[in-house]
């Protein structure tokens, strides 16, 4: 004779008694959803403070700007000066017009703000971006720089990651504790969500193991149960930081236009699989953790 | 065959249920285990089926060594036996025929084939027409014979009924009774606690006398002293 046990079985007395439990259901669902949306955009957060940095030390670079009313020929003098100090790689200058270009480029859709400006009235001056050859020449340079004839101001990028940096670091330690005290609570939840769905068929349950079913057979729905609680709190979390998402890079661009956001369609599927997987691993870790007291006791 | 050799059994908290048993049941036989309140009738059958461990000693059943036998290998050991307990245990919110059913799902067998051994089997206890009815719409026992058709459901070799008629009237137990004995006729070996003299008596088959955890006599075609 063969044996059969069919899928649906173990899915519709998962669901059944999700439904059941309704109250608790709804919980666990829910708390489980919040871990993994906080989940989600510290991870986003990183991931563009990761890029960001990136690009900004891709850069390398030290800005040297000129004076506003210098001369053709003081600026050219300024050039040479600067290619002859220890450390740097190259000079390149930006004359106030490729500057201007530059600015109306980033404003993006707000062009119209310098539309009024030209190379009449262009109140930028004559820059030189610097590429140094290591990190520690920076400072030494950037002290040269700033005591230079004809250079009105210097600005080093790298001051600027830094302290990205820095603020990386010290809200990384946060996030993570605030994700795991987070996760201790909703395994907490789901496991007295499962503990009531057994409690509610001990009956059958100890029917079932009088007549010999096998202890697969009897566990798998409260399993499944930890499974469909993970599977719809990740699919909600998914459309919740879709939304969130959204809504900061459309406030963030249009206020920094040097942060460059990471589209979320090139994220899309990364930031899903890794809700589903980490959905389902916490709803299976709380129901097995259930059964395996129910079992002992 | 079952066998008990030498078995004892103490609860963690220190009772001594069994004291060293020695019993031999042979296939197809049907006996009576008898005693007072907390003789260690009901403990035989939680080593019987494996719902606790013996302390010492060896108990086999067929094919299976108990103080041997592995967690994992229980279930399918089970199914070799079919149990009844004095509270019936059905489902209210299942009908009769899913009762039974019931007991045939939870083990794999094939729609196909539970829908042709359930009514079958509660024509062997008697209730062919009942199928459709919820165990609240029958008498007590008649709820036990749906107990016993569970029980039979998985067609098992040994058949443990723990004070079957403990709750229902006396005529109703004749029923019961009657119907042990004809699954026993049926060749399944059949293993009866009870506490109903007159039973016991009027049946006159093999008692096992239990007290204080020993076996203190074991007659064929016996009396309750
Ligand atoms: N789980 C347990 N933990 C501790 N002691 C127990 C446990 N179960 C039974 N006992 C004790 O073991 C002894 C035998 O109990 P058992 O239930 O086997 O008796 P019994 O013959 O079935 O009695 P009754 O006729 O009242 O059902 C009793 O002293 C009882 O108190
Ligand atoms: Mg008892």
């Amino acid at each position: 004779m063969k044996k059969r046990y069919r899928l649906s079985y173990f899915i519709v007395q998962a669901v059944k008694s999700l439904w059941r439990n309704g109250v608790m259901s709804f919980a666990s669902i829910a708390v489980l959803m919040s871990c993994l949306v906080v989940m989600g955009g510290f991870a986003l957060l990183v991931k563009n403070i990761n890029v960001n940095l990136e690009n900004l030390n891709m850069m390398n670079q030290i800005v040297a700007f000129c004076h506003p009313d210098a001369t053709e020929e003081e600026i050219v003098a300024v050039g040479d000066e600067i290619a002859a100090l220890d450390g740097v790689e190259s000079v390149v200058r930006i004359t106030k017009a490729e500057g201007l270009e530059k600015m109306k480029e980033q404003a993006g859709e707000y062009q119209d703000l310098y539309s009024d400006i030209n190379d009449e009235n262009n109140p930028l001056s004559d820059s030189f971006e610097i590429t140094y050859k290591s990190e520690e020449d920076v400072t030494s340079l950037q002290y040269s720089l700033s005591h230079m004839e004809g250079v009105r101001k210097v600005n080093a990028r790298v001051d600027l990651a830094k302290s990205i940096l820095k603020f990386k670091n010290s809200i990384q330690w946060i996030f993570i504790w605030f994700l795991v005290i987070l996760f201790v609570v909703t395994i907490f939840i789901i496991i007295n969500t499962i503990k009531l769905a057994l409690h509610s068929r001990r009956h059958e349950i100890s029917v079932m193991r009088y007549v010999g079913a096998t202890g697969w057979f009897i566990t798998l729905p409260f399993i499944f149960e930890g499974i469909i609680i993970g599977l719809v709190a990740s699919a909600i979390a998914y459309f919740v930081e879709i939304f969130a998402y959204s809504y900061i890079s459309k406030s963030l661009v249009s206020g920094l236009e040097m942060i460059k956001l990471i589209p979320f369609s090139e994220i899309n599927v990364p930031v899903l699989l890794q809700f589903l997987a980490v959905g389902v691993i916490t709803g299976v870790v709380g129901s097995c953790i259930s059964i395996w007291k129910y079992l002992k006791s | 065959m079952i066998e008990f050799r030498n078995v004892k059994k103490h609860y963690p908290n220190g009772t001594v249920a069994l004291d060293g048993v020695d019993l031999r049941v042979e296939d197809g036989e049907f006996v009576f285990i008898v005693g007072r309140s907390g003789a260690g009738k009901t403990t035989m059958m939680k080593l019987l089926l494996r719902e606790e461990k013996a302390s010492s000693g060896e108990i086999i059943v067929g094919d299976y060594n108990l103080t041997k036998l592995r967690n994992y290998k229980v279930p399918y050991y089970r199914r070799e036996l079919g149990v009844v307990f004095q509270d019936f245990r059905l489902f209210k919110d299942k009908t009769v025929y899913e009762n039974v059913a019931f007991a045939m799902q939870v083990v794999g067998t094939p729609t196909k084939l539970i829908k042709r051994r359930v009514p079958a089997i509660l024509n062997t206890v008697n209730l062919p027409d009942k199928g459709k009815n919820f165990p609240s719409e029958l008498s007590g026992g008649e709820q036990q014979r749906v107990a016993l058709a569970r029980a039979l459901a998985n067609n098992p070799k040994i058949i443990i009924a723990d004070e079957p008629t403990g709750n229902i009237d006396p005529k109703m137990s004749i029923e019961i009774m009657n119907l042990l004995m004809k699954i026993n006729k049926l060749g399944k070996t059949v293993i009866v606690v009870t506490h109903e003299k007159a039973l016991v008596d009027y049946y006159k088959q093999r008692v096992v006398m239990l007290r204080d955890g020993k076996i203190i006599e074991d007659r064929v075609g016996g009396m309750f002293k």
